[in-house]
């Protein structure tokens, strides 16, 4: 029944079109344990286009791609090359098939030179050759497809945008005809960037096709001649660029029916929010791992009993805010206080001493030792204190009764508190995560992407416990790119572009445009006299 | 129906120990063959090895002379991979401790219960040096402790070369690479085996208990299985490190005091004898357990007690090494192997 419904609307598009696509993506469909990745994806590509994949973190859009460049097979549809059907077992066949795709994160031998690189793992390169010959043939290829790089360089010594050009310059040598692009502009500077896209225009216009994955309006709208739009593993629409704008395509990517639930409402006894804030951070600046200034002078307030959203593109300094407030990175300049007590020296444990509980970004990387026992893990912020510790004594056997009671508020079960915790699944992971922070979180939560990856279960399980804390009158600052968790959830929300707060705006004051707007790095006014002092 | 390999997310224990034990017995197989090829009769050999080994005294006293350094060298390298390090250089620190006791015993004048304990304490505070630079290099400018220690393995062991045969080569002219007989002895409870045996077994029970029952040993636990997540939950992971290393430092040098002091009763070229290389080895096997370490130690020392026995039929050292080698490199795809599952599935 679907999958004739799924034909259909295959045969639908290709009559619509007259040339033959490079690529057609006909009922794709990916499931992942408790996740449905992709369903019923149709796509095509045409040949001589530029073509937007939009849509939120979560939409599906990576897993598409990796079915088109043969890391995962597709569980349902059909890919279609040059109008034969192909099934790749491997990421060398896709390349064979002239689909070559440049990751997010750079697949390249750091201490090689761009022409080691070029011609790394690539049957056309000669056995035996000389290093000024491979640099030769290297400039030829860099000039034939006019992407400047300098052969001889290593790629360390290198900035983002050129090694992302030896990206592009290794998947175009290998004669791609398509290139697929994930969020290639997150790492480089306008000016790289304007860079990028000439050389992108270029190589479309020999009658290539390029993909480009992304979720900034404004450059989808500047760079694609079509957007397809992805939400929640399913193609929302195909539409050529020239009929959108930004308000449309936000409205598209996250979802006409934005259900503005009354998860903001208080329960009857729930405690008011406080006239003091329970959080402040005032004209706060921190360096990212790199040294570079991530947070500029931010100035927010958290009172107790409101949820605080923060809205933006990931890589805004979402994470170095996070890390501020909860005493991991030194802040450069400004002040963090916690309940009045001026916390700007201090470091995690007396954030923690203090009651602020973290739910990191990245939970696998810090948030846990993933090689460790189920009860290890969940004890991370008691260990030191009462029953668990005695003096320098420390009891197995309390820990694990702690472990116990917190996976039973959590909901989890665990087959065995001694197994190591990365055998849960993430969903379950981030649950007793969630618990344990809880615990400690009596004045705030500081919780930085805490649906990320997850199921609609484990999501809903989050905002529970966040709406719990907020009505116990925790405050609550909660970090996000999905702009209807924070909708749904937040009281206020701030928005966060380059490092900086381009405004925080009353939930039940905004649409969904102006937050979208502002993510695009258009400011905003204080919000109400209510909210600001 | 399609059969395809799958990786599972980790073993189970009963799993684990029934693939070294596979591990094992295929090493082993594989030498049999390989003597076979040789021609060696591997009836005679296999008996005259169990006898020897096990059916005697003089076996089972070597096996625990044996099994003493082992249980300690592996130690150090067990406890040093608690906190995320790989310490290549039991073999050097075994030698720091070895040399720095020998000084003391050959040149601090005293009565024994005076002078033996301050050999324990030059032996591992011999270690505890030999490792320092090595773990200040990690812990501050982040330079792998696996070179580090390494080279100074070489240095530690022709440091005694050079002493055993130059400045401190016995008088009495009976030797050619060794000291003269230390003057104070580690007291024997059974025949020449000593009680650094039931030594190293306590103190291996021991860090254990404090790896398990203190708090300082759930933070390092945390520390050396993620550092981003002892950073988080503010626990000084750096102090950790340095503290760690120390101790390993200083295991390995208590070993090596042992051999020197209980042992060989003298200080003598070669006299590290690799055990800090199957300190490695006896680590890998134990994974992170003590009781699997005082296990593998003994386990080694029966394959090294084997050897020996084999030497005495004719087999040269190399071979015995091999077999040994064998014995790593099978765990060692056995570890890797048994993170798999075969299923069947049907085609998509």
């Amino acid at each position: 029944m679907t999958m004739n419904m799924m034909l259909n609307a295959g045969e639908a598009v290709a009559s619509e079109t007259k040339v033959q696509p490079i690529v057609r993506l006909k009922g794709i469909a990916k499931y992942f344990p408790g996740v449905v990745a992709n369903q019923d994806v149709d796509f095509d590509l045409l040949p001589g286009e530029i073509h937007a994949l939009l849509g939120e973190n979560g939409a599906g859009k990576s897993t598409l791609m990796n079915m088109l460049t043969g890391i995962y097979r597709p569980d349902m549809g059909e890919i279609v090359i040059d109008g034969s059907a192909v099934s790749f077992a491997s990421p060398v066949e896709a390349i064979a098939a002239g689909i070559g795709m440049v990751h997010q994160h750079f697949k390249l031998v750091k201490a090689f030179t761009v022409a080691e690189n070029i011609h790394l793992g690539w049957k056309e390169t000669p056995r035996r050759i000389a290093r000024d010959l491979l640099e030769a043939r290297t400039a030829e290829l860099a000039a034939s497809l006019n992407l400047a790089v300098a052969p001889g360089a290593r790629v360390s010594d290198l900035s983002t945008g050129e090694q992302q050009r030896v990206e592009i310059l290794r998947v175009l040598s290998r004669k791609a005809r398509v290139l697929i692009l994930d969020e290639p502009t997150a790492v480089l500077t306008p000016a790289e960037a304007a860079e990028l896209f000439k050389a992108l225009r270029q190589f479309a216009a020999r009658g290539n096709a390029v993909i480009f994955i992304s979720h900034k309006l404004d450059e989808v709208l500047e760079i694609s001649d079509r957007v397809t739009v992805l939400r929640g593993g399913r193609k929302v629409t195909t539409m050529p660029t020239g009929e959108c704008d930004k308000r449309m395509l936000a409205r598209l990517m996250v979802g006409q029916e934005v259900v503005l639930s009354n998860m903001r409402e208080r329960r009857p006894d729930a405690k008011p929010v406080s006239p003091q804030p329970v959080l402040s951070l005032r004209d706060a600046s921190a360096r990212d791992d790199l040294g570079n200034m991530a947070l500029k002078r931010v100035s927010l307030e958290l009172r107790a009993g409101e949820i605080l959203g923060i809205a933006g593109v990931a890589g805004n300094g979402q994470k170095e805010l996070s890390q501020v407030l909860t005493g991991i990175r030194a802040l450069a300049s400004g002040q963090v206080e916690i309940c009045g007590k001026d916390l700007s020296r201090a470091g995690a444990e007396e954030f923690a001493a203090f009651g602020v509980g973290h739910i990191p970004e990245d939970r696998l990387q810090s948030g846990l030792a993933p090689a460790l026992s189920v009860t290890d893990n969940v004890v991370i912020r008691e260990y030191g204190k009462a029953p668990l510790s005695k003096g320098w004594v420390y009891r197995p056997s309390a820990a694990t009764s702690l472990a116990r009671s917190i996976a039973e508020a959590a909901s989890v079960r665990v087959p065995d508190f001694g197994m190591p915790v990365r055998n849960l699944s993430g969903g379950n992971q981030q649950r007793l995560v969630a618990r344990r922070e809880m615990r400690i979180a009596a004045n705030v939560l500081v919780a930085a992407y805490p649906c990320r990856g997850l199921d609609v279960g484990a999501i809903n399980a989050m905002m529970r416990y966040f709406i719990e804390l907020r009505d116990a009158g925790v405050g609550v600052l909660f970090v996000s790119e999905e702009l209807e968790e924070l909708l749904k959830l937040s009281d206020r929300i701030a928005v966060m572009f380059h490092g900086e707060v381009m405004g925080v705006v009353n939930t039940s004051e905004v649409d969904i445009e102006t937050i979208g707007l502002m993510m695009g790095g258009q400011r905003r006014g204080p919000a109400g006299a209510t909210a600001e002092n | 129906m399609a059969i395809r390999i799958q990786r599972v997310p980790s073993e189970s224990l009963a799993g684990g120990v029934a693939a070294r034990l596979v591990a094992i017995v295929l090493a082993l197989v594989v030498a049999a063959i390989v003597f076979a090829f040789t021609g060696a009769d591997l009836g005679k050999l296999g008996s005259h090895v169990l006898k020897s080994t096990f059916g005697s005294r003089f076996g089972l006293m070597d096996l625990g002379l044996i099994m003493t350094p082992l249980t300690l060298t592996g130690l150090a390298v067990m406890i040093a991979l608690k906190v995320g390090a790989w310490n290549i250089g039991a073999e050097g620190q075994f030698c720091a401790g070895a040399f720095a006791a020998t000084a003391v015993a050959l040149f601090v004048p005293g009565p024994n219960v005076v002078v033996l304990p301050l050999m324990f304490v030059a032996g591992a505070l011999g270690g505890m040096i030999w490792i320092l630079i090595p773990t200040l290099a990690r812990a501050y400018a982040d330079v792998s402790e696996l070179i580090t220690t390494l080279l100074l393995n070489f240095v530690g062991v022709l440091l005694i070369y050079y002493v055993a045969t130059g400045p401190w080569l016995d008088p009495s002219g009976v030797s050619f690479a060794s000291t003269a007989r230390l003057p104070h002895d580690v007291p024997s409870f059974w025949g020449d085996v000593h009680w650094g045996l039931p030594l190293a077994i306590l103190l291996t029970i021991a860090v254990a208990a404090v790896l398990n029952f203190t708090r300082w040993g759930y933070e390092v636990r945390i520390a050396g299985s993620n550092p981003n997540a002892a950073r988080y939950a503010a626990i000084p992971f750096r102090r950790h490190l340095i503290v760690v290393m120390l101790m390993s430092g200083a295991i390995a040098g208590l070993a090596g005091m042992l051999e020197a002091a209980g042992t060989a009763h003298r200080l003598q070229g070669g006299i590290s004898n690799n055990f800090g290389y199957i300190g490695i080895m006896v680590a890998v096997l134990a994974r992170g357990s003590a009781i699997g370490v005082i296990a593998g130690a003994a386990l080694m020392a029966i394959i090294l007690k084997s050897g020996i026995s084999l030497q005495t039929q004719g087999v040269n050292i190399s071979t015995v090494l091999a077999i040994t080698g064998l014995i790593l490199f099978f765990t060692a795809l056995a570890d890797e192997l048994s993170h798999y599952r075969i299923v069947r599935t049907k085609e998509a």
